[in-house]
């Protein structure tokens, strides 16, 4: 009778120890990649609402006295300045805060270009108006969310459209920001007194 | 997967990850970016619709853009050679610009900060520049005197020139922008 022959485990050469360790290096660095990717994606998402340095925060305070302020005209280096900002412009800001109720937003155009933009809370322009559009010399409208926009509409009369021009901000915070060019420097008085008269309160 | 792979994992994505947001929201992003000639602009970032990445850079300054309604700003970095604007050099700025209610044309460093000069002059607004017979503007850039409409450059550096047109009717999305329609940046010489 003949004897079975012995079978030994084959031990894998060194070649292809490195061959398997080389692979496994690959599959866990491209794993590295696709984390690195979310993670970008992520932290780029994340960062306007993280932000704490951005306008809508430093400028928090400003427009309390229910009319435009000019970060610069509060003491000096209170509040950080505007960055990239036109020399050549004055800038006033009034922040808005919607959960109190809706605001009323209230200017009076003057032979300077004037023009009012809503900057949300985290970035973003929601809305954009130049002094062009103002009636007799006034430029009035209402900026609320869309639930206020909904009950207004409710209490308007039957058939009735409002005259007055709401607008619906897709954020309950955010910024209304004048600025007025001065084309001359002389003309600096007269743009900041037509940005710091544009009133900003409850629209009751 | 051992301890140590799953550390590589995670130093790996962690690291990089972050530190490729930290490198795509320092400057302005070229997603979004709109070049006409040497002029750049970011439109969407007057707009709802802004993209994340010009809402991070942003977000990381106090910056309060210019509303798509209100106006468009257009930054230049180079000159029309397509060479990086030095201030040892002389620049001539000239042609036409676009229909708006007011224009002002300004110098500033890289970060869009005005320079501190001794003479207090870091832009010109359409009111101001002295024109030719034809209408056109043509203003010098340059850190010695110059005739005419003459915009003083620090001694050295680097530094970008930003045009901003208020209440315009040139619209950037409908593609209606042209290199014609903007001022010509000219490299004259150099120190």
């Amino acid at each position: 009778m003949r004897a079975a022959p012995i079978v030994t485990a084959r031990q894998p050469s060194a070649w292809q120890r490195l061959r398997r360790s080389v692979l496994r290096l690959g599959w866990l660095t491209l794993a590295g990649l696709l984390l690195a990717g979310i993670v970008h994606l992520v932290t780029v998402l994340l960062l306007p609402s993280l932000a704490r340095q951005d306008a809508a925060h430093a400028y928090l305070g400003l427009g309390s006295e229910g009319h435009a302020d000019m970060p610069g005209s509060l003491a000096p280096g209170s509040l950080p300045a505007l960055q990239e900002a036109d020399p050549r412009v004055v800038t006033a800001i009034c922040a808005y805060d919607l959960t109190g109720g809706p605001v009323r937003i209230t200017a009076r155009a003057g032979s300077l270009p004037m023009a009012i933009t809503l900057h949300r809370s985290g970035g973003g322009v929601v809305y954009a108006i130049t002094d062009r559009a103002a009636i007799r010399g006034l430029l009035e409208f209402q900026l609320l969310t869309d639930e206020q926009n909904d009950e207004r509409l409710a209490q308007d009369d039957d058939g009735e459209a409002s005259r007055e021009l709401r607008v619906v901000a897709d954020s309950a915070r955010g910024l209304v920001v004048v600025r007025v060019l001065a084309k001359q420097p002389s003309d600096r008085l007269d743009a900041e007194a037509l940005a710091t008269g544009v009133q900003c309160g409850p629209a009751g | 997967m051992r301890i140590g792979e799953l550390a590589y994992v995670l130093a790996l994505g962690a690291g990089l990850g972050l530190a490729s947001a930290q490198w795509a929201v320092t400057a302005r992003p070229a997603i979004g970016k709109v070049e006409i000639g040497p002029w750049a602009a970011w439109p969407a970032g007057g707009s709802r619709e802004i993209d994340p990445y010009l809402q991070a850079y942003l977000a990381r300054g106090v910056h309060l853009p210019l509303g798509a309604g209100e106006g468009m700003e257009l930054i230049a970095e180079t000159s029309d050679d397509g060479a990086a604007l030095e201030a040892r050099c002389r620049y001539s700025i000239s042609g036409a610009t676009p229909a708006a209610r007011g224009w002002t044309l300004s110098v500033s460093d890289t970060a869009g900060a005005p320079f501190r000069l001794a003479l207090e002059r870091s832009g010109f607004s359409d009111a101001e520049i002295v024109r030719g017979e034809d209408g056109a503007m043509a203003i010098v850039a340059a850190f010695s005197p110059q005739p005419g409409n003459w915009l003083p450059l620090p001694s050295e550096g680097r530094f970008q020139l930003r045009l901003r047109l208020y209440d315009t009717a040139l619209s950037i999305q409908t593609g209606d922008a042209r290199p014609a329609l903007l001022p010509q940046i000219t490299r004259l010489d150099c120190r």
